[in-house]
């Protein structure tokens, strides 16, 4: 029997409609270019002239001859693995403070989340003014301790914290997605616990902390993927080197020198893939781990 | 003039559950019907596909002979009044109610004109220029109402309008709407699970379990006569009491307890082979009296209870009480005073009990029927 | 007989007494507690707001003091000036104008095609939408670098290096966050609305247009400031783009002055701060926004 083209059918139609601009956007500017990304990745495609079919070169020469691409995959593990916890606990640890009864907490709040909002060239100018070891704020403040501050920006070991530092700055933006859920645990939770002799700590590690796990994923997850695409930062606060001596050099940085400065697209795109794969399997583990600590609440979605 | 026609209407959902089954209904202009049935027997689903929200999977459906199938919801001129409103909350009262005249292009004095008189009709006059965050659940109720009146419709739809109200204001609403009924005469479809509200406001009920119609009928009908255990149970508060025995020499007997069976009931039993088979016994509570002092204690088909718990609800007493290891509910004048653990005497109005098919729990009518000898 | 009345009578205020020193307690106890977690929010608060207080003295500060040593929390002499002759050593003004066009435009497509895209994706049902969504979701999983390269290809073969279109037109096309986070929104309306909008005889799209634009207008606003922060802040994109300085935006305008003023700080933090000042401006006015997009996004996991 042929279907009659009925008014749920029409309702559907229009349903593609809706959703229409999306399914241009995501074949034109999504998918399309993975292909295009995936195929190049396997020449020596250079934007003009080439684009010869390479086999596994670029992969292999990205793993067995250049060193700097071992630089970048180091610098940009080490940020991820110490900003991500420093950002998580700082945020989850504000948050538990900004959850509670003082006057003026509404201030406070718009306070520690100001910084979030703040981004692009001015803070990171802010910041380099702030890190001068000769004129700046942070090094004068660590002065009043006796503490001799580093040269920061200018010494190799010392350009990654200064990014983590800056990154800390704005830690109220996760602060905020933290305090949203522990509004939203109940009272009488609180309640129970205090009656059954839970002291204020062991209401925060048993109650707080178990009821937040999923937006705490949520953040590990998405500041994860986020992390390992570091660029703007290092590229405008290192002049687009990745100096000194290659310590900004961040993957996303390099890879941009590589297809935008030598126009070795094919080479670039064959980095590019690498990262989305590290950052694919880093998100598997994750959903795979969720189970063990995430709770989540009922089935109520 | 409007006539509605459903013909065995089947729904399925994903092809596994089936929500409805074989619903067959034809409606005459200006009747008042009821959908009534426990939660998840379909009841919203027959009227969700009666207003085109939903697909019917097979069966006909019809408005005035004209197949609606595959006509779109706002071509099938209907009104519906949703449980929570459904008011648009960025509107006021009088765009509420105007918003599907403006869609289908009124003039904007005639929009002023109907919606006035919906709303003085409603007593909404003064709150027009409100929005529905500025009323009470009352008030809101009025402009659903008044939203689906300015349409003039053929068809009115309601899904449990009253259920988010509380008690005193439903009672009001009810009444409200029986009387906007009457006025308007418009054809209308009214889905609850409160049995009450259908007793009261339907020219016809239909209960349905399942997905299935367990009967349709006026109210009266429907009350008197139960199809099934399940409609006997239904409808009515308290419900109907049951209890399973047997027919043994024109008693019926449940465990040791035995009660005489009039002759004219006992007629049609014979005669459709019902004696000695499993049979269940139903009996509304008001049926069951309370007997007073010694001497009609000795009567024929008195029962000596142990009343456990007695409940006055204002103008009965309700007795509670077993028959052998069955429950039993008697609804007696509340001026008498029965206390817990008293033993009292009872007796069952033989005439108004009704005999079901302890299996099947269809009731066993007096003419012969052949569907039930089989 | 009396001896046990009156001992009885002495334990009864006994226990009314422990338990009034148990609320005593409580209440001392908590109001210490406030006080602590007040001073602790306070001095973060300085400590937040230290950097900016910074920023907004440097800038006011002529040369000389910035090289004191030790440097000075106050400018002695606050020249205001300095604001003026940053504006005029670069053409700032140009480039406010690119950006509040770009942003403009990024803004009502954000806003408009979104809030069309999710619409379908809630209250229109068709086949396939939920894996549709699901896609929609999986794509913000893909690290940006990954479909950058490509998509500048694209755009190279377009002749579109050197206009605004690559920064403008994907914004009409929707982006899966603002997507994700109308839906959410969308998700809360009732059903029922739409249905009573279909019966009184209205289509999808005049539903979309006459209920579904007013009533998710928190969430429109949210959208509108987050896109207008991305535009805003947007550095990568005028970098890859943009050649000629007559099209730069604040962003890249502020970077080359970077490159000009080299270590003039008071001139640096000032037109730091210009730029900034619009995104904090906002802030401070549409603060209840910002916070809705993260409660809809934690609300989201």
């Amino acid at each position: 029997m042929r279907k009659k083209l009925n008014y749920k059918r029409m309702e559907g139609l229009q349903g593609y409609v809706f959703i229409l601009p999306w399914i241009v956007g995501f074949i034109a500017f999504t998918a399309g270019p993975l292909i295009f990304s995936f195929a190049a990745s396997f020449t020596n495609y250079n934007i003009t002239s080439q684009m010869d079919f390479v086999g596994f070169d670029n992969y292999e020469n990205l793993f067995t001859a250049d060193n700097l691409f071992w630089t970048s995959l180091y610098n940009t593990l080490y940020y991820v693995l110490f900003s991500i916890p420093l950002t998580t606990a700082g945020a989850i640890f504000l948050s538990a403070l900004l959850n509670q009864d003082v006057p003026g907490i509404r201030f406070f709040r718009t306070i520690y989340y100001l910084p979030a909002v703040l981004s692009g060239v001015g803070v990171y100018l802010l910041w380099m003014q702030l890190l001068d070891p000769g004129t700046g704020l942070v090094n004068t403040a660590l002065g009043w301790f006796g503490i001799p501050g580093p040269n920061w920006l200018f010494d190799p070991d010392w350009t990654k914290p200064a990014l983590i530092f800056m990154k800390l700055w704005s830690v109220g933006g996760g602060m905020l997605l933290y305090l949203a859920s522990m509004q939203g645990v109940s009272k009488s939770l609180y309640e129970a616990a205090k009656i059954d002799g839970a002291s204020s700590w062991q209401q925060f590690r048993f109650i707080t902390i178990p009821m937040i796990t999923p937006v705490i994923f949520f953040d590990i997850v998405t500041s994860l993927i986020g992390g390992f695409q570091i660029f703007q930062e290092a590229y405008v606060m290192s002049n687009g080197e990745g100096g000194p001596v290659n310590s900004m050099l961040f993957y996303n940085l390099y890879m941009w020198k590589k297809a935008f400065e030598s126009f070795d697209m094919g080479y670039a795109m064959a980095m590019s893939w690498i990262l989305f794969i590290i950052v694919f399997i880093i998100t598997i583990i994750n959903l795979k781990l969720a189970p063990r600590w995430v709770h989540y609440e009922g089935e109520e979605r | 003039m409007s006539k509605i026609v459903l013909k065995n209407v089947y729904k399925h959902f994903d092809k596994k559950v089936t929500a409805v089954s074989d619903f067959n209904l034809s409606v005459e202009d200006g009747e008042f019907i009821v959908l009534v049935g426990p939660s998840g027997c379909g009841k919203s689903t027959v009227l969700r596909m009666i207003a085109g929200l939903e697909e019917i999977s097979s069966g006909e459906f019809y408005i005035d002979g004209k197949l609606m199938n595959d006509i779109p919801p706002k071509n099938r001129d209907i009104a519906m009044v949703f449980q929570n409103y459904a008011l648009y909350p960025h509107m006021t009262v009088f765009d509420n109610m105007a918003f599907g005249l403006k869609i289908r292009k009124f003039k904007k004095d005639e929009i002023k004109k109907r919606v006035e008189e919906a709303a003085e009709l409603l007593g909404l006059e003064e709150l027009l220029h409100r929005k529905p965050k500025a009323l009470s659940g009352g008030q809101r109720q009025r402009v659903a109402l008044g939203r689906s009146i300015v349409r003039d419709a053929k068809l009115f739809l309601m899904d449990e309008p009253l259920s988010n109200l509380d008690a005193k204001l439903r009672f009001q609403m009810r009444a409200e709407i029986a009387k906007l009924h009457q006025r308007l005469k418009t054809t209308s479809i009214y889905v609850t699970h409160d049995q009450t509200e259908a007793m009261t406001m339907a020219s016809r009920i239909i209960i349905m379990k399942d997905g299935v119609i367990q009967q349709i009928g006026a109210p009266k009908d429907v009350y008197d006569n139960p199809e099934n255990t399940f409609v006997g149970g239904f409808i009515g508060s308290p419900s109907m009491n049951f209890f399973d025995g047997r027919i043994v020499d024109g008693q019926f007997v449940v465990e040791d307890v035995r009660i005489n069976v009039p002759e004219e009931k006992m007629e049609y039993l014979r005669e459709q082979g019902f004696v000695g088979k499993e049979l269940t016994m139903g009996i509304r509570p008001e049926h069951i009296h309370l007997l007073r002092g010694g001497e009609e204690a000795g009567q024929t088909n008195s029962i000596l209870s142990k009343i456990i718990v007695s409940e006055l609800t204002g103008a009965h007493t309700l007795l509670y009480s077993m028959l052998g290891t069955q429950e039993m509910i008697a609804e007696v004048e509340s001026r008498t005073n029965v206390s817990p653990g008293e033993d009292v005497y009872l007796t069952f109005d033989m005439n108004c009990v009704h005999f079901f098919d302890k299996e099947a729990g269809i009731r066993i009518r007096p003419e012969k029927s052949e569907v039930l000898v089989g | 007989m009396e001896e046990v009345e009156v001992a009885a009578k002495k334990r009864d205020e006994e226990r009314v007494a422990s338990a009034h020193a148990y609320f005593d307690n409580i209440h001392t106890k908590r109001k210490l507690l406030s006080l602590v977690n007040f001073i602790l929010l306070a001095a973060g608060s300085l400590l937040i707001l230290s950097p900016i207080w910074w920023m907004i003295s440097t800038s006011l500060k002529s040369m000389a003091e910035v090289m004191t040593y030790p440097p000075t929390f106050y400018p002695r002499e606050w020249n205001w000036d300095n604001y003026i002759k940053t504006w005029k050593a670069a053409p700032f003004d140009t480039y406010a104008i690119n950006t509040i066009t770009i942003t403009m435009l990024v803004v009502i497509g954000s806003v408009l095609v979104n809030s069309f895209i999710a619409y379908g994706f809630a209250k229109v049902p068709f086949k396939g939408r939920g894996i549709l969504f699901a896609i929609v979701l999986s794509t913000m999983m893909i690290p940006g670098f990954v479909t950058l390269i490509p998509q500048y290809v694209l755009f190279s073969k377009l002749q579109w290096i050197n206009t605004y279109f690559p920064l403008v037109v994907p914004a009409f096309f929707g982006s899966a966050f603002f997507i994700f986070l109308l839906r959410q929104f969308y998700m809360t309306i009732p059903n029922e609305l739409i249905e009573a909008a279909k019966i009184e005889g209205a289509s999808h799209f005049r539903i979309w247009w006459t209920i579904g634009l007013p009533l998710t207008k928190p969430a429109l606003a949210t959208v509108a400031i987050f896109s207008f922060n991305g535009a805003w802040n947007d550095f990568l994109g005028p970098l890859l783009y943009l050649n000629d300085e007559s099209l730069y935006t604040l962003q890249l305008g502020l970077q080359v002055f970077k490159g000009e003023m080299n270590t003039q700080w008071n001139y640096l933090m000032a037109g730091s701060l210009l730029v900034l000042l619009p995104v904090i401006i906002l802030f401070f006015f549409f603060q209840k926004y910002f916070i809705q997009g993260i409660n809809l996004q934690s609300g989201g996991k």
